[in-house]
């Protein structure tokens, strides 16, 4: 799913401190709300399992579409919320670029891509429940809207940085851009399905978990900040 | 909300979906990985090719990154790592709930 992979220096230096200026000032502000909500017990878990869940998946080259690869970023989203979610989603990017899947000066570009695709995916569930949607179509369609929200701005963040070495006028690199952003739309309903299934599972054994049950929103937080 | 009209929108999105990426698939050089089609489109423009869009003959491989630097030890390393955080995370959070649960029902 969407991933920036252009290597180190691809994209100007303006680009590069812009992109790491707003990732860094998502993080911040999901840092000072966690501080100041807490989180709750059960999703202290559920990130650590998505963190892990996401990061095996990133490296999983498969042979769908040419050859992708999924985030998962969708589920843990839905499952994690959206401030935990950004969070894993640093987490991920940082141990992917450090065994070089992604460039280093790309991480807060990634980091943007990833975390609108769970904080997408998790209001966008939100709200189809709130519609009375059924949880496996409410998720699904969650999930491929948020993943589809993260290849879009996938596609904006290299259209406006433009790629350094690319001859391509900003008029051809942005059809082709937009060809890469339609390619990862058709791995979004695919990995949205499965995010689909997942959670369908989960609500059925564990409806407490991804907030299904009346008593999942009486916890109290666990009093543990960040 | 009416299921059928639930399972309708989920279909007219995942058929607008699958539209979209065969053309992406197309225009963006047919049956390519990701990071060469990726180079290929960025350097070059949209070029069209095909080719199969499903090829089980590969199998699943880990990224080229990892692959091709020799890093296999170490993505192994860290995929262990976090299984063991979040392993132990699980662990604090159901002994927690079990403390708060007691605690509240003392109470």
């Amino acid at each position: 799913m969407a991933h920036i992979h252009l290597g180190e220096g691809s994209f100007p230096l303006w680009a590069v401190a812009l992109w790491t200026t707003a990732g860094i000032a998502l993080i911040g502000t999901v840092v000072y709300r966690i501080r100041t909500g807490g989180i709750k017990t059960h999703q202290i878990a559920l990130a650590g399992i998505g963190a892990a869940a996401s990061f095996a998946i990133f490296q999983l080259n498969v042979p769908v579409w040419g050859g992708i690869h999924m985030n998962l970023t969708g589920l843990v989203g839905i499952i994690a919320g959206p401030l935990l979610g950004t969070l894993i989603a640093l987490v991920v990017n940082i141990f992917s670029a450090a065994l070089g899947h992604g460039a280093v000066g790309l991480l807060g570009a990634n980091v943007l891509v990833n975390a609108s695709e769970a904080i997408v995916a998790y209001y966008a569930f939100r709200w189809l429940l709130h519609m009375d949607w059924d949880i496996f179509p409410g998720s699904a369609a969650a999930a491929t809207v948020g993943l589809s929200t993260g290849a879009v701005l996938m596609g904006v963040i290299i259209v406006v940085s433009g790629v350094n070495g690319s001859a391509l006028p900003r008029g051809d690199l942005t059809i082709a851009v937009a060809g890469l952003v339609g390619l990862n739309l058709g791995v979004a309903i695919i990995e949205g399905l499965l995010t689909g299934f997942v959670v369908q599972f989960l609500a059925s054994v564990r409806p407490d978990l991804i907030g299904y049950a009346a008593d999942a929103t009486a916890e109290e937080p666990a009093g543990v900040t960040a | 909300m009416q299921r059928w009209k639930q399972y309708a929108g989920l279909a007219g999105l995942a058929v607008g979906c699958l539209a979209t990426g065969w053309w992406g698939f197309r225009a963006t050089g047919g049956a390519l990985p990701w990071a060469k089609r990726s180079a290929k489109a960025l350097q070059r423009g949209v070029q069209q090719g095909s080719g199969s869009l499903i090829d089980l003959g590969r199998g699943i491989v880990i990224a080229g990154p990892i692959r091709k630097g020799g890093l296999l030890a170490e993505f192994v390393g860290v995929v262990v790592l976090l299984m063991i955080v979040a392993i132990g995370l699980y662990v604090y959070a159901d002994r927690y709930r079990s403390t708060t649960e007691v605690d509240r029902t003392a109470s």
